[in-house]
């Protein structure tokens, strides 16, 4: 365990490093909610089309989102270095579980963009777009114990494009590909509500929708109280299922390079 | 280093063999670059089904339908293929720099620029992108009501071809920097893309400070949103001087004048980074 920590607080010094990448990433989010709301805004000057509370809980769905894109944000390209150059042979021979330590490392750049990204910017786009408060104090644990399972989902949807790279070698396709699908279909750029039903029914068979918008609507307190524990079991049971997946592709993934021979 | 001595019929040759080269390696990985074409095509979707689910819902925005958006929004796509086509190496100049590159063409008897321009087309990136826009403007050039009279037609062409001159000329900017050894790709990408990114929908959504950000800073407006006024005459024109859309070219022109006299005084005081790296 104490050595798995110790991955953790290297990843987070490791992005320590970059730091004109990090106010990027700041800056960058700041720009993209800056954008969507402005169009949101332009909407709903059209008419009556939305009224102001709407738009209010819109801007706060907005910046939810994009803030929690920002922290959920993963580096997508650590197995396929490893796995090019060779170095997984390494990481394979030590005593550690390689997933465990692949995900503590995740967790100190989770870690790091909590406290160096999310904070700045959350109160720089509190002040500047307005957003509305938690619903309530129960709705805020209800929030985080959501929001930590959205990461999950997304962590393990990840892991599943990240063991491609055994059999593709380069996954920047793939990983492209599954950030176009995440932005649509996860209601990451333009809320549930607003799509049609017939794309909904397709969502709601699919992980995409508990990763941002499960969390956002029970901050705002959009989910009525009977739902939550259900959509939450729901975000527990996709957690599983990729998890499985992700794992079943990682021993075939291990018996293959085993083949290779090195 | 005399670019006299070629004509400009050896000068195409040249450009032909290279373009040869290029499409030979990109074959040589046919359905990698392929898969890649299409993440790009399907990563650029992303801001169209945006503005399409936005206005299934909401039909128009601040008078703005949605052909007249996706037109807007293809102009971009259209203009940055035709940059990556023809300016792949100005792009990349800065790893050229890095990774001493730059030093092989230093030795070659032909002219730097020429050879930069020459040695590195994106067919992916042009494909993904070339896509996406060809799919927008055969969906709504005609729905949005415009007549291809030969006026017209002239005046998309020099658009278009502006449009990705003075993409060309704002990489080349930050391209310029990385002769004194400042690394400016983060910036780069952080300035260049978001503007790209608010640039995607009309101007007149954004408060008076971004407008006059994207037409006097990062000139985004002559890229799109100016030109598609000079077709759809909306009635926001009236907030703009109307020289604005005819002034594309002039702007692309009076950028690259600028941004050629930064490199000549660059590529004076340039010394090597030292041994190209793998």
């Amino acid at each position: 365990m104490r050595a798995y920590l110790e991955f953790a607080k290297r990843s987070f010094q490791n992005n320590l490093v970059y730091r004109l990448d990090y106010i990027a990433g700041v800056l960058n989010a700041i720009v993209m909610i800056f954008v969507n709301i402005s169009i949101w805004k332009a909407v709903n000057e059209d008419g009556d089309s939305i009224e102001s509370i709407q738009l209010q809980i819109l801007v706060t769905y907005i910046v939810l989102s994009f803030l929690m894109q920002l922290i959920y944000t993963m580096d997508e390209y650590i197995v396929e270095n490893k796995v090019r150059s060779g170095t997984i042979s390494m990481d394979l021979l030590k005593p550690i579980n390689f997933r465990l330590y692949l995900f503590s490392m995740h967790l100190g750049t989770l870690a790091f963009r909590i406290i160096m990204q999310f904070i700045p910017a959350f109160i720089v786009s509190a002040y500047i777009f307005r957003i509305l408060p938690v619903f309530s104090l129960q709705m805020f644990f209800y929030f985080l114990l959501s929001a930590i399972m959205g990461y999950l989902i997304l962590y393990n949807l990840n892991y599943i494009v990240w063991m491609s790279t055994f059999w593709f070698y380069w996954s920047f396709s793939l990983v492209t590909i599954k950030d176009a699908l995440i932005m649509v279909l996860s209601g990451a750029l333009v809320p549930l509500w607003f799509m049609p039903t017939w794309l909904t029914d397709i969502i709601a068979f699919t992980p995409f929708g508990y990763i941002f918008s499960t969390p956002i609507l029970i901050y705002l307190g959009m989910m009525p109280e009977s739902d939550i524990f259900d959509n939450l079991t729901r975000q527990f049971v996709w957690i599983v299922i990729l998890f499985l997946v992700g794992k079943g592709l990682w021993l075939m993934a291990k018996n293959k390079l085993v083949i290779q021979g090195g | 280093m005399t670019l006299k001595r070629y004509s400009l019929l050896d000068l195409t040759k040249i450009f032909i063999q290279y373009s040869k080269l290029n499409l030979k390696s990109m074959l040589e990985y046919k359905l990698d670059r392929s898969l890649l074409a299409f993440a790009i095509f399907c990563r650029e979707m992303v801001a169209v089904v945006v503005i399409i689910l936005i206005l299934s819902r909401f039909l128009h925005i601040r008078g703005w339908d949605l052909n007249e958006m996706l037109f807007l929004y293809s102009f971009l796509f259209l203009s940055y293929s035709l940059f990556v086509f023809l300016f792949s190496g100005i792009r990349d100049f800065d790893q050229m720099v890095y990774s001493g590159g730059l030093d092989r063409f230093l030795t070659r008897p032909i002219g730097i620029m020429f050879q930069i321009v020459a040695s590195r087309v994106d067919y992916p990136a042009t494909l993904g992108h070339g896509l996406v826009g060809v799919i927008l403007f055969l969906k709504t050039s005609a729905a949005v009501g415009i007549e291809w009279t030969f006026q017209n037609v002239v005046y998309y062409i020099i658009a278009l071809v502006s449009g990705s001159l003075i993409q060309a000329a704002l990489f080349m900017f930050s391209a310029c920097a990385s002769f004194w050894a400042f690394k400016t790709e983060n910036l780069r990408n952080l300035v260049f893309f978001n503007a790209r990114r608010i640039a995607g929908y009309p101007i007149t959504f954004y408060p008076a400070m971004i407008q006059k950000l994207l037409i006097f800073i990062v000139p985004f407006t002559f890229v799109n949103y100016f030109p598609t006024l000079f077709f759809l005459r909306k009635e926001e024109s009236a907030m703009f001087w109307e020289g604005y859309i005819y002034l594309t070219p002039v702007v692309a022109i009076v950028l690259l004048a600028a941004v050629y006299q930064l490199w000549r005084f660059g590529m004076r005081n340039y010394s090597s980074t030292g041994n190209e790296a793998g």
